[in-house]
């Protein structure tokens, strides 16, 4: 343990006295949660509009777009309830729409299910955000008229009955984005260094042995990683009042996410030749995910086929973990999330365990 | 053999088509500094890892303080330092933290006056705050030496700890050398120089092509193999070799020098006192005696310069 303690310490004080991994690690995450959160969670103007034709028209109905006007992230917009709603859409450039259909009241009333419909384009965020926030107010309404029966579709997810605002959605993203980002790309280039400047060669004439070396760049990466989603927390709290919290769950999945991507940039690590290559490799495995594992906007709002390539990608189910548990309060979605993380942890850490030598062939 | 810190017996290296190591006998005396010196390629490196238990070997015995290099190296790790060819310490630790670092993976914790003193063993105290990317070539070595101290091991091994460094780093280096003989520690040293090995080393192995071709001190290889004493006629040229031969005195030319070869050193006044009565336009008459790079040139059959072979 005194040798793994060592290593961590040495690690860590080289890591920050790099300005570019202390960078990346804090003050890039702060950044991205000022910057996004400034942007969209600021005054009405910067809510996200959504067009609303409500077929119904009846006190269910607005009952309804009341709730979404609740969000605090939507701003509902009337479509009259003549043309046809693709139609519409089209030719007034409109991003996101709702249809509300004419029998809503009496399916809520009957207590059967009623499907509201969301038009957008999946590629555009503020259709992620649309998504999020129909689904949750549609839970919220589904608790306060219906008894927690999902009457209105399109989520069967259990919320807790909040204010959602955009911020809060975006924070476990930003969590997840760096819980991805600094393990990955800092220990593809780390193993790639560590090789060629022939540093495992030297540790290797040391007691510290392959394993223990693994152990504390884990350990290393978690402790960084943690205090870092303390920092975004803060920033998320203090500077636009979000009501996502951080749950021991949540601490979890970033501990298991963080054993997971480092073990992963171990694995490229291994198989680049230099630095230089292990920037590039870790770039184009890292930055696809970024975008197609939910960091920004919820899986479910992508194509049906992007959907299914998110699925495979393991930060999909950190990112869908942390919302589940940050934002949801659902912690035993999260907890299966939880354990989807590990098993992939594991898998990935025995390759370069095994794979990685310290002696010359 | 009592005494040996190193014994190595019919040692192999092979690759697919080339024998790194092909088949090396010696050991290593206690207390000796033991120099393997060769050109690049000709297997010091290999040898030294696998000395080391850095590398497998594909046949052959090493036993290094006792122990088979195959098995059980971990019971002597912290007995043996390693200074690892071209060396490069940890960017952004400083001296004194490297140091303290290093001695914790031997399980070892150093205080701040340990620390201290091992930093001024290498002559690095005025450099123990300074990033370890800021130090020169030659600090950075000296650091390297000191990491590789900090477990107080029975044996160094330095593999060529010098390659690289201007004249007078090399021979700060020599001196830091030296002091780990006077304490006790068996150093093996791995150099393409040969004035390194000649200054430095008790014991010497020349190595070519995966094989040690002679072995000794520097004095008996140099009387082996070198011989003798050259008196150099400087600028004497074709015409001066034409005038020794004239008198029957046996020469040659090299760089328009010409070179008088005297095998015993008793006969070198003799030799001198005939050269001169020789009229021979020179611009200077000098005794040169045999080093270890003569020692090479013959059993190698080439000149090394910075480790490579000349043509």
């Amino acid at each position: 343990m005194k040798r793994i303690l060592a290593d961590v310490r040495a690690f860590g004080v080289q890591f920050m006295r790099s300005r570019i991994g202390a960078f990346f690690a804090i003050a890039f995450p702060i950044i991205l949660i000022l910057l996004f959160g400034a942007i969209f969670s600021g005054g009405g103007s910067q809510k996200v509009p959504i067009y609303v034709q409500d077929l119904s028209d009846s006190p269910e109905s607005h009952n309804f777009t009341a709730a979404l006007n609740a969000t605090t992230v939507l701003e509902v917009r009337a479509i009259p309830t003549g043309p046809e709603i693709l139609q519409y859409i089209s030719e007034n450039s409109i991003n996101t729409a709702l249809r509300i259909p004419a029998d809503f009241q009496a399916k809520v009333l009957a207590n059967e299910t009623v499907n509201v419909t969301l038009y957008g384009d999946p590629t555009q965020s503020s259709y992620g955000i649309a998504y999020a926030a129909v689904s949750g107010a549609a839970t919220q309404f589904n608790f306060t008229v219906a008894r927690a029966r999902p009457v209105v579709i399109p989520t069967t997810e259990k919320i807790a009955a909040r204010d959602l605002r955009f911020i809060d959605l975006f924070l476990p993203g930003v969590i997840g984005l760096t819980v991805l980002t600094n393990p990955l790309f800092g220990m593809t280039n780390v193993c790639a260094e560590y090789r060629t400047r022939k540093f495992f060669k030297f540790l290797a004439t040391t007691r510290l042995s392959k394993g223990e070396w693994l152990v504390s760049k884990i350990i290393w990466y978690s402790f960084l990683m943690l205090v870092s989603t303390a920092i975004m927390f803060a920033v998320e709290r203090l500077v636009f009042g979000g009501i996502a919290v951080i749950t021991p769950m949540a601490i979890l999945l970033i501990v298991a996410g963080t054993f997971e991507f480092t073990s992963l940039g171990m694995i490229l690590g291994l198989y680049v030749r230099d630095t230089e290559t292990a920037a590039a490799v870790a770039n184009a495995i890292g930055f696809p995910m970024m975008f197609l594992a939910g960091s920004f906007f919820p899986v479910d709002t992508m194509p049906p086929a992007l959907q299914a390539l998110a699925r495979v990608l393991p930060l999909t189910y950190v990112n869908e973990g942390l919302r589940a548990t940050m934002v949801f309060g659902n912690d035993a979605k999260a907890l299966l999330y939880l354990g989807i993380t590990i098993v992939i942890g594991v898998i990935l850490f025995i390759i370069p365990a095994k794979a990685l030598s310290w002696k010359s062939k | 053999m009592a005494g040996a810190v190193i014994e190595v017996r019919g040692l192999t290296k092979h690759y697919a088509d080339v024998k790194a190591v092909d088949g090396i006998d010696f050991e290593v005396r206690a207390g000796d500094i033991f120099s393997l010196l060769g050109p690049n390629g000709a297997g010091k490196t290999t040898t030294v890892e696998i000395l080391e238990g850095l590398r497998d070997p594909t046949g052959g015995e090493a036993r290094v303080l006792g122990v088979d290099v195959r098995k059980g190296y971990a019971k002597i790790r912290d007995r043996v330092g390693v200074l690892p060819q071209d060396f490069e310490p940890f960017d952004r630790l400083k001296p004194k933290e490297a140091v303290a670092y290093w001695a914790a993976l031997f399980d070892r914790t150093l205080t701040k006056k340990e620390i201290a003193d091992v930093l001024e063993r290498v002559g690095l105290t005025s450099r123990a705050d300074a990033q370890s990317m800021t130090l020169s070539g030659g600090e950075k070595r000296r650091l390297g030496i000191a990491m590789s101290l900090v477990g107080d091991p029975d044996l160094v091994f330095l593999d060529e700890p010098t390659t690289g460094l201007d004249p007078a780093a090399r021979r700060d280096l020599w001196g830091l050398i030296r002091d780990l003989k006077s304490r006790g520690k068996t150093v093996v040293l791995t150099t393409h120089y040969l004035d390194e090995a000649e200054q430095l080393a008790d014991d010497v192995a020349i190595m070519n092509k995966g094989k040690i071709v002679t072995r000794g001190t520097p004095e008996e290889l140099i009387s082996r193999h070198g011989g003798g004493t050259t008196i150099v006629l400087a600028g004497a040229g074709k015409e001066g070799y034409a005038a020794l031969a004239a008198q029957g005195i046996p020469a040659s030319v090299d760089n328009g020098n010409v070179l008088v070869h005297v095998a015993n050193a008793r006969d070198v006044r003799g030799m001198l006192a005939k050269v001169a009565a020789v009229d021979v336009p020179v611009t200077e008459i000098y005794t040169k005696r045999s080093s270890l790079e003569d020692v090479f040139m013959k059993v190698v059959g080439a000149r090394m310069q910075e480790g490579v072979l000349a043509e």
